[in-house]
Formats: structure tokens, sequence, C-alpha cells
């Protein structure tokens, strides 16, 4: 069973006939006019059409809904094929534009045909339902051809790089000395990197040293900036000698 | 060179702010080595198609994580991709490129080595060879830029002197000559102002003041979006993980207060986070402001500079100090670049801290400032703490303390499922710091702690952005792929499709989730496991699927990508019949690991080579049929 589906009021019984050629060779044939005005709605069920054949003279009338309902109503794998006049003031490739509108939604093998007075789409309904089994294609040895947006005005970005600049990137050279500090740890290290890299050599503090500091060097109530490598209250806000160390937000008693 | 300008231009495109702070560097030392007109500009601002009419260009370009330029450059760049710009349309201009990148990666600061190609393949001359900052370096992007940075000035300098009449004072900067702030504050009386700020009585005044305050503020740069979209309230605040390695992932619904929230899935929602009010009065309080004054801030020239169009009649509508601070200035949580602790050792009257500051300003200093700084998280109420001889006045302030930045988050709901309600999946951000600091992600964590029991009412103030994806279509097979929270986004896609089900017939989903074990954070578990059975959209009856990979639960560690490969045979049935293939995610692997394994799907199941397989899922990518989006 087929379908014939036009925006236009009436259709010459020729133009059916002469579908023939383009794969109309099925007995029965339905023919639905003035679709513009049906509300984006056909009165047939799912899958109930082998070859959906669409007729426009406008292009817009093809909106998105319109592609949904064609394809509610094909079989899974089967055809649905749009043939579209050229009009003189048309905008360039309408093909491009109902290509897209049928990748959007699902359907697969489209290809186009430009003519000189009108353009051809065909497309196929894709058949993943329960039960049907994918082609393995194991020795076909070719991909599904991809269609692209038309950006063929820009530069293909990528010949930009050399052979050199596709290579992994090497770490920077780390001087003699930055002994033990290579690589960082990444964001997210998985590794263990970033633990171990967190494991500093810290001397504990002792009560006493809590409740009443004293600095030999003098920098120890400074704050972070002033203190030496291995201070004892590295990590802790700047405090006065003598007054107990507070320890700010950061700190659980429990790490003391 | 008839017609074309004189100056010295620096164009930046900048994702984090680090591009903008390198080249807002450059700018002051051509102005210091007495470069006649400098001008600093982002990208977004400026017209490509003046290009050719400028003499000397310097480009500071970062390169985010998965090789893209930032959103800044997208549309200056395809301008300069064009096939009919020709080989000679930068003829007679002489640029120079710093690019800011991660060596981590493998596309390494492609933005700076495609942009530095391209201009010399559109005519243009490069001045010194480009330079690549590294955050792999022991002390980041700095140790490639401040070499290269003398070499552009000297090379400069050499060919023609009159650029820069005072070379000596970039060659051996005197350290005692500062430049004047940008911006001059405005002191009004309160008679002078209406009366917005005390009487927040209504929604309408809380969004108006919010807009004033960061509107502004001139480091946001007029990058701001006006006022929130929706102020909205917190409904459920529930941890999705269990367990104690720490990990802290909540999901979040917030709804809006009188109006209606609307939005598409794969939108994103931006949040500006409240600060902590206690830090807030005590950055007030340390440097000596008075937290009721009204403000307005003006260019200090008093005349609008060209890029710097961000005041918009601000002296008509003076704001409250302390609404600024907490509206606009980030006091408790991003750390002060380089050129705070400049301006800092001006204004130090304690000779250690002056001696500290110039040292950790200067060349030598530099990688201890990075551990000091960077490295430990340093917040600009800590560092004015570190050195309390330092009185900033408050021009100073306003110019150089970082921002209070808005953060996006994915959507995870779909408005079909829940109307009127936003839903979140976020991580809470914990770091320690090498000082075993525990560093809290700002924004995250504020959202962690508001209570939807409490009665006094915190509200987010939130933005809705369309998403880069458009909402798949129903008919569209999907190839889902998004371990951890990368699961937000796809949960709002399944949500939408199971809804679009129960009235159209729908394509089938097959999703991969990844998690450490399925007690600790097997996140929206039963949701996921809902949809997988009885012909719901994930199950494998309906054509689709849903596959775990638990990394922990056994000896050897399992990941989404070993997942895939397992289904090879369905990823590629899908593929095959048109799926478009999504992935997200926060970690910087998964994306190279996940693409390797779905090139080997390919290649085995269609019987092509991994060279065919993975030319075939780049052209993919560009058709906009697969598509990565991850965060850090």
């Amino acid at each position: 069973m087929a379908l014939v589906l036009t925006d236009e009021v009436s259709l010459p019984l020729r133009v059916i006939r002469d579908l023939k050629s383009e794969g109309l060779n099925e007995e029965e044939a339905v023919v639905v006019t003035q679709c513009g005005s049906l509300g984006g709605k056909l009165s047939f069920g799912d899958a109930f059409f082998g070859t959906v054949f669409v007729l426009l003279s406008k292009i817009d009338n093809l909106t998105d809904q319109w592609v949904s309902e064609i394809s509610r109503v094909l079989k899974p794998g089967a055809q649905v094929l749009l043939q579209t006049l050229l009009l003189p003031d048309n905008q360039a490739k309408p093909s491009s534009q109902i290509e897209r509108k049928l990748l959007i939604s699902g359907f697969v093998d489209v290809q186009s045909t430009d003519g000189s007075q009108s353009v051809l789409v065909k497309g196929k309904k894709a058949s993943w339902s329960t039960g049907s089994s994918f082609p393995l294609k194991k020795t076909a040895k070719v991909l599904p051809k991809i269609q692209l947006s038309d950006e063929s005005d820009l530069i293909d970005e990528d010949s930009l790089l050399s052979e050199e600049d596709l290579k992994k990137p090497e770490l920077p050279l780390v001087g003699d000395c930055e002994v033990g500090s290579t690589r960082k740890a990444c964001k997210n290290c998985t590794c263990g990197r970033a633990e171990a890299e967190q494991k500093v050599e810290k001397l504990q503090l002792t009560a006493e040293q809590i409740s009443n500091p004293q600095s030999a060097c003098g920098n120890c109530g400074l704050g972070d900036a002033f203190r030496c490598g291995g201070c004892p209250y590295k990590g802790l806000p700047p405090f006065k000698l003598g007054e107990k160390v507070s320890f700010g937000g950061d700190f659980l008693a429990a790490d003391i | 060179m008839e017609g074309k300008k004189k100056r010295l231009l620096v164009l930046y495109a900048s994702q984090t702010g680090n591009a903008m702070d390198v080249a807002e560097r450059v700018g002051r030392e051509a102005e210091r080595g007495g470069c006649p007109s400098v001008e600093v500009q982002s990208m977004d601002h400026f017209d490509p198609n003046t290009l050719p009419s400028e003499s000397t260009v310097i480009f500071v370009v970062s390169t985010t994580g998965q090789g893209d330029p930032p959103d800044t450059m997208k549309v200056f760049w395809r301008f300069l991709l064009k096939r009919n710009l020709g080989s000679s349309w930068l003829e007679g201009l002489h640029y120079a490129v710093f690019g800011l990148g991660d060596s981590g990666y493998q596309k390494y600061n492609f933005a700076a080595k495609k942009l530095d190609k391209r201009l010399q393949d559109l005519g243009a001359k490069p001045i010194i060879e480009k330079g690549l900052g590294d955050d792999q370096h022991p002390s980041g992007y700095e140790g490639a830029l401040d070499p290269w940075l003398m070499s552009l000035w000297k090379t400069l300098n050499h060919v023609n002197s009159t650029i820069l009449p005072e070379m000596s004072e970039i060659l051996h900067p005197s350290m005692n000559k500062l430049e004047h702030p940008k911006f001059k504050i405005m002191y009004h009386a309160s008679s002078e102002v209406v009366q917005h700020d005390s009487h927040i009585s209504d929604l309408k005044d809380m969004k108006n003041m919010i807009e004033r305050a960061r509107s502004m503020s001139p480091s946001l740069h007029g990058h701001d979006h006006g006022e929130p979209h929706y102020l909205l309230k917190m409904v459920t605040n529930k941890q999705l993980s269990k367990g104690d390695d720490g990990r802290d992932v909540r999901q979040f619904v917030l709804e809006p207060l009188a109006s209606v929230v609307e939005y598409q899935v794969g939108d994103v929602l931006e949040v500006l986070p409240g600060q902590n009010p206690a830090f807030v009065d005590a950055f007030i309080k340390r440097c000596k402001l008075d937290p009721d004054s009204y403000i307005t801030i003006e260019p200090w020239s008093g005349e609008r500079d060209a890029m710097d169009s961000y005041v918009n009649g601000s002296s008509d509508h003076p704001i409250q100090l302390r609404t600024f601070v907490s509206r606009a200035m980030d006091v408790a949580s991003a750390s002060p670049r380089r050129y705070f602790f400049e301006v800092m050792s001006y204004y130090a009257s304690a000779e250690h801290e002056k001696e500290k500051l110039q040292f950790f300003a200067s060349p030598e200093g530099r990688d201890d400032l990075y551990q000091y700084n960077q490295k430990e998280h340093r917040t600009v109420l800590e560092v004015l703490e570190d050195f309390p001889s330092v009185e900033l006045p408050f021009e100073w302030l306003v110019q150089l303390v970082p921002p209070l930045k808005k953060r996006l988050f994915s959507i995870s709901s779909s408005p079909l499922a829940h109307p009127n309600q936003v839903h979140l999946t976020v991580s809470v951000v914990s770091t320690m710091t090498p000082l075993k600091r525990r560093r809290y992600g700002l924004c995250s964590s504020w959202l962690a702690s508001l209570d939807p029991n409490k009665n006094e009412e915190v509200l987010v103030p939130s933005w809705i952005h369309r998403g880069t994806l458009p909402p798949p279509p129903p008919m569209l097979p999907l190839i889902l792929i998004g371990p951890g929270t990368g699961c937000a986004p796809f949960r709002a896609y399944i949500e939408e499709r199971a809804m679009q089900n129960l009235v159209e017939s729908t394509a089938p989903i097959l999703f991969f989730f990844g998690c450490r074990n399925r007690d600790s954070d097997f996140l929206y578990q039963d949701f996921w496991l809902a949809h997988s059975s009885d012909d719901g959209i994930l199950s494998e009856e309906k054509g689709g699927g849903f596959y775990v990979a638990f990394s922990r639960e056994q000896e050897r560690k399992v990941y989404v990508q070993h997942k895939i490969r397992e289904q090879s045979a369905r990823v590629w049935g899908l593929l095959n019949a048109g799926a478009a293939i999504y992935l997200a995610g926060s970690s910087t692997k998964m994306p190279a690991d996940v693409t390797e394994a779905l090139e080997e799907v390919v290649a085995k199941e269609s019987g092509v080579s991994r060279e065919a397989a993975a030319r075939w899922l780049k052209t993919l990518e560009k058709a906009g049929r697969f598509n990565i989006e991850t965060w850090s």
C-alpha cells in the first residue's frame, strides 16, 4: 500500500502514473491532497504504508510535525520520497533543508538529486523495532554516510595543526632544584598521585604549642607567607605569640 | 603604513579569567615601557572586520580541556576561518600569540596553535614565536610568560624603538612607581539615594538590586546578564551518595516564588552564590570601609573608555557598599592574582611585609607565590589577614578583588515530568591543599547549606540559558554516556522521553552510567532501573539498554568504556539507525577513553580500519551527532 501526499489542491492522474518510474509499483495507492489544512495528522494507523510519496509545491509546508507523522505511518525500513518543484525565486539548495528535517527525525539513508526543475529527496525509516535484527555488514567495509550541514565556506581548522602538534605533548622539564616535584596530579586523579602529593612532612603540635606558642625565629606567628619550610604552625592563620592559637574554620580537632 | 592604527592592541579570549589577567599584564608593561597607545580588549567585543586596519596585535588565548577555544572567541574564530579572506588579508599586521593550556591534555594549546598558523596563512607576520603557557609547569603559565614577554619587548624595541621609548622601565622596573587605579569611587549622601536597598519589599526589588550591584563592577566587564530571571527557593536538598569516602553528591529541587519557570531539557541553570555574611563583614572591617555608605564607580579619567562600556548611567543609582561587596566581590573563595600582591606592596607599611610582597610579585618569587597562593587556594581575606599592615584604598580593591562569579549547572529534570521545578545534581566540591587545609567550592557548598525546612527564605538568584545542544526529537535514537554527575542532563532527557512515550512513538535510548559501587554512589538507582524494566524506554525489549560500570566492586577497574565495548553490537545497531551520541561528565580522561572505545566498536562491527572509524566519528562530531560536554 502506498501513500501519495501533496499540499496541492488537486493532482492530475498523470502525475501518479509518472511516479511508477520512481518506484511506485504497488497495486493500491491512496492520495491525500491539501495536506496543509489537515493539522499535521493522518487518519491511518502506525506502520500502515510500504512507501510514501510527498509532492510539495511549498517546502515550508513540510513541518517537523508532518515528518513525524509520515514516519509514523511508514513501515519500519520502508521508503519515503519527496519531490518538490523549484520556483525561480527559491533559496539555494532546498534539498539540504529537507534532508536535515528527515535526518533529525530519525530517517536514514537520506539522499537527494537536484534536477533543473525539481529536487527529489529519498529516505528510509529506521528499523530497530522489536525483533528485527541488525545487518552485520562485516564484509561490506562501508560506513553509513553522514550528511554535514553546509559549512563549505569555512576552511577545515584541523588542517592548521602540524604533525608535531598532534603528537602527545611532552611534559615540562624540571630543574634540579625541584627534586621530587615533576608532574602535577590531574584534577580527577584516580591513580593515587594526588593523595601522595598531599603528604607533607609536618611536625605535630603539642598542647603546649597551641596554648602558648613561642617562636625562636620570630616568624611562626606571622602567617604562611613568612613561615619557614618546616614550621609546625604551617597552614594556620596568623597569631600573637603567647596567645592561644585559633584554627580557623578548616581544622577539625581530631586532626591534631 | 597608511591607514593603519598606530596603537598596540592586546586581544584576549579568556574562559576563567587567566588569559584576561595575562592580557592586562601585557598592556600594563607596555604602558610602563612608555608605549604611546595601548588598548586591551576581549575578543568578543572586537569586530574582526577591522583587524586588517591594525598594525600590531598581541593575542592571548586559552584552550579548554577538550581543545576548544573559549566561548568569547567562537565568533571571532569562525570569521577567521572563512575561505574567502585570502592570503594577503592581514598583510602589514605584526602579531604575537601567547596561549594558556595544559600539557596533560592531548589537545594541548590547540586554540593558540591554530590561531598562530591561521594568522600567518592570512598574511600577518609574527614578531616572535608563539608562547605556550602550561598549567603542568611548576609555576603554571607564568613559567613560560615571563621569558616570552621579555623576548617580545626586546624584539619590538629592536625593530622600532619608538614603540617602547622607556624600555628600561621594563628591563629594570624601579618598583616605586605605581600607576593609578582604573576607577574612582564616588560616595553619595544617603539623602540623595532612593531607598531601594533597605526596603527589599518584594522579589522585583531584589532582582533589580542584584543587577545594579553587578553592572557596576568593572571586573565583570559587561559580561553579566542583567537581572536574575528567577529567585528560586530550595524545596528539596537530598544527599544522593552514601558512604564515608567523603563524596557528597546532592539533588537540589528549586521552585520559583510567585512565577513560573520555563525551560527545556538540555538547558543550564546559572546561579549567583551567596557569601557567608561573616566573611563579608570581616572583609569590610579589615579594609576599614563603611558598609552603609552609598557608592558609584566611575572610570578614573572621567571619559568613557571604548571597551569598558560596563557602566550605564550608574551615577543615577548609587548602591550600598555592603551590597556591592556581597554581590559582586569574591572575598572568601577565589584567589587574587600576582598584580594584587604587587599593588599591596606599595601600601604595606611594615618593612618585612613590603619585602615579602615585592618578592612575591617578582619573577624570582613566582614559584613561591604559586605555592603560597594558588596551591593553597588563598582567599583575598586570608591574604589581607596575613599582611595586616597593608591598607588598600577601595579603588584598588574594586579593581583587583576577583569578581563573584556565577556558576553553571546542567538541569537534570524535564519540565514535562516536573512542571515548575528545576532539579540539579551537584557534587559538593572539596579539595585538600598541600598544607592540609580543606577548601570547599563556594557555590556547591552554599547550595548544600540551604535548608528547605528553615523558615528564613534564602533565595537562589538564577538565570536559565539554552544549552549548547537542542533537545533531541522523540524519534532520534540516543546513546548516552554519563558517569558520575555526568548523568545529570541525561536524567532530564530520559524523563522527557518517558513522558513523550505516553502519547507518541519514541526511539530507544542506550544509557551507560558509571560509579564506584552500588552502595555508595549509584545516583538515581531506582529511576534508571524503573525505566529499564517493564518495557520502559531504557529496556532492551524496546531496543534500548541501561549498563552500569562499578569501578571499585572488583579487583580490576571497570569503567563506562568497558561496558561500551561489551555492548558493541547494540551500540553499532543504533549508530547504524542514525543515533546521536551524547557524552557528559567531569573527568579529564574519560572523553578520550570513551572515544577510543567507540572507534573500536565501529571498526569491529563494520569491518573498517581504526583510522577510518576515527575519521567517521570525527565527521559525526562535525554533523552534530557526537556531542561532548565536560566540566571540571
